[in-house]
C-alpha cells in the first residue's frame, strides 16, 4: 500500500516520468508496434501497491486515455485496463515478489492480457487479430517486460522494492 | 483494521470494479458518434500537453535522422555500416513522400502519424494536422505507396483518420484500366490471419488475374480516382452465378507509416501516375 506522503510523492514522480517516456521516448524507440508500453508499466506499478478498487479506477482512467488516442472501438481499452489493473491488485500477493524474473513476467502477462481483452472487446476479432496477438503483442510484451524491470531497478529505492536476481 | 472494516473495504473494491466494468461496457455499446465525441474531447483537453510532447518527439526523430546522416559521414565506416540502412530507409521514405507531393495534381497537407500502444492502433491514426491547417472530415489520407484511409474526426490541431484496416472502412475501387469495379474493405487471410483487403461485389462474369493492381475509382466523391489500393492475390470466395470476392494485398501499411499526406477538397481530379510504380510492399 502507498502509505506516507513522501511515498505518494515519489510514486507520483515515477508515474510522471513514465508518462513522459510514453509520449516522448516511445516514438523514438523504433517500430511502434513493439515499443514498450510505459503507460501500462506505470499502471501496474501503481496497482501492486493499491487496493483493487482504486486500481480498477486507475485502470479505467488509463483505458479512457488509450481509447481517446485509438478510438476505433471506444471502451475496449477502458474495459481491458480495468480488468488487468484489478487482477494485478488482487495478484500482488503472488507477484509482489522480490524476483526480477517474476516481475518481468508480471509486466509481460499484464500487457498480453490487456491486448487480448482489447481485441476481443473491439469489433475487430478476425481482422488480423490473431496475428496481432501472437506476433506483435508477444514482442511488445517482451519489450515492456524489459523496460518494466529497468524501471524497477532504477527506482527501487523510491518504490521501496528489494530486488533479488 | 477490524474485520468489519475489511469487509466494507472489500465491498467498496468490488463496487468500484463493477462500476468501471459497467461504464466500459456502456462506452463500448454506445453509438460510435458518442465515442468519437468523447475521444475528441479528451484529446483536446487532458491530452493536449502529451500529444504536443509526442509531436516534438516525431519531429526530433526526423531531425535526428538528419543529424545522424551528418555524423555518419564523418564517423568510421563501421559506425556508418551499423546505422546507414535504417537512415537510408527513412530518407527514402521522406523523398518518396516529397516526390509524391510534387507529382500530385490535387492540393494536400503533410502530417505526422502519432502512433499509440493499443493493438487497435492502425485502424485509426492520430495525425498532427487539424482544422487550423484546413483538414476536414472525409479528406483522404495517403502515403507514397497508396491509400491509407479517410479523416474521421477533426480537432483544432490534430485529426483522427480511419484507415483501410478498420472493419467499417469501405472505398469504391476498380482494377487498373477501369474494367472491373468493386468495393474494398478489410478482411483477414483465412490461413494466417494476416490483415488484407477484399474487393467485393465483382460481377461473376468478370475474372481478375493475380497481380492486377486495384485503385480507387472516384465514385462517391470521397477519394479521387487513381490512388493505389493494392494488388489482387487470389479469390476469397464466390457465389456461383452471382459474384466473386477477391483478396487484395494492401499497398500501404497504416501501422508503419510515420508521415502521410492529407488530400484537400475537392477530390475530383485523378491522381493516377503520382504514386510509386510498384506500390505493393
Amino acid at each position: 500500500m502507498i502509505g506516507t506522503r513522501a511515498e505518494r510523492n515519489r510514486m507520483l514522480v515515477v508515474l510522471l516520468i513514465l508518462l513522459a517516456l510514453q509520449f516522448y521516448v516511445r516514438p523514438l524507440l523504433g517500430y511502434p508496434r513493439i515499443a514498450p508500453d510505459f503507460l501500462l508499466i506505470g499502471l501496474l506499478i501503481y496497482c501492486i501497491r493499491s487496493r483493487p478498487g482504486d486500481a480498477a479506477l486507475a485502470g479505467f482512467a488509463v483505458g479512457l486515455v488509450s481509447d481517446a488516442l485509438t478510438p476505433s472501438s471506444f471502451g475496449a481499452g477502458a474495459l481491458a485496463n480495468t480488468l488487468v489493473a484489478y487482477l494485478a491488485a488482487w495478484g500482488r500477493a503472488v507477484f509482489f515478489a522480490d524476483n526480477l524474473l517474476v516481475n518481468a513476467g508480471f509486466f509481460a502477462i499484464g500487457l498480453w492480457l490487456r491486448d487480448l481483452v482489447v481485441l476481443l472487446a473491439s469489433s475487430t476479432a478476425g481482422h488480423g487479430a490473431a496475428a496481432d496477438l501472437l506476433l506483435w503483442s508477444t514482442l511488445k510484451a517482451l519489450t515492456t517486460a524489459v523496460a518494466g524491470v529497468m524501471v524497477l531497478v532504477i527506482f527501487r529505492r523510491w518504490l521501496s522494492i528489494r530486488l533479488a536476481e | 483494521m477490524g474485520f468489519g472494516s475489511d469487509r466494507s473495504l472489500s465491498r467498496r473494491d468490488t463496487g468500484l470494479f463493477l462500476l468501471c466494468v459497467g461504464l466500459s461496457i456502456g462506452a463500448l455499446s454506445a453509438p460510435r458518434a458518442w465515442g468519437e465525441a468523447v475521444a475528441a474531447t479528451i484529446q483536446q483537453t487532458v491530452l493536449v500537453p502529451f500529444l504536443w510532447l509526442q509531436e516534438r518527439a516525431e519531429e526530433a526523430k526526423t531531425s535526428r535522422a538528419t543529424v545522424i546522416k551528418l555524423s555518419t559521414e564523418r564517423d568510421s565506416a563501421a559506425y556508418a555500416a551499423q546505422f546507414l540502412p535504417a537512415l537510408r530507409a527513412e530518407n527514402q521514405r521522406l523523398r518518396q513522400l516529397l516526390g509524391l507531393g510534387q507529382r500530385l495534381t490535387v492540393s494536400f497537407l503533410p502530417a505526422e502519424v502519432l502512433h499509440q500502444s493499443l493493438p487497435t492502433d492502425g485502424q485509426t491514426l492520430v495525425l498532427s494536422a487539424g482544422s487550423k491547417n484546413g483538414v476536414q472530415v472525409f479528406d483522404p489520407v495517403i502515403s507514397p505507396y497508396g491509400l491509407l484511409g479517410v479523416i474521421r474526426t477533426v480537432g483544432p490541431d490534430r485529426s483522427v483518420a480511419m484507415t483501410w484496416a478498420h472493419p467499417e472502412f469501405r472505398a469504391s475501387a476498380f482494377t487498373e484500366g477501369g474494367t472491373v469495379y468493386g468495393i474494398v474493405g478489410a478482411t483477414s487471410e483465412p490461413s494466417t490471419g494476416k490483415l488484407l483487403l477484399e474487393l467485393r461485389g465483382v460481377a461473376y462474369r468478370d475474372s481478375i488475374p493475380e497481380g492486377t493492381r486495384v485503385v480507387t475509382s472516384g465514385l462517391g466523391g470521397v477519394f479521387p480516382p487513381g490512388i493505389p489500393v493494392g494488388t489482387v492475390v487470389g479469390v476469397a470466395r464466390e457465389e456461383a452465378g452471382w459474384e466473386r470476392t477477391y483478396l487484395v494485398r494492401p499497398a500501404a501499411n497504416p501501422a508503419s507509416e510515420e508521415h502521410v499526406l492529407i488530400l484537400k477538397a475537392p477530390h475530383t481530379g485523378s491522381v493516377t501516375g503520382a504514386f510509386i510504380e510498384d506500390s505493393t510492399r
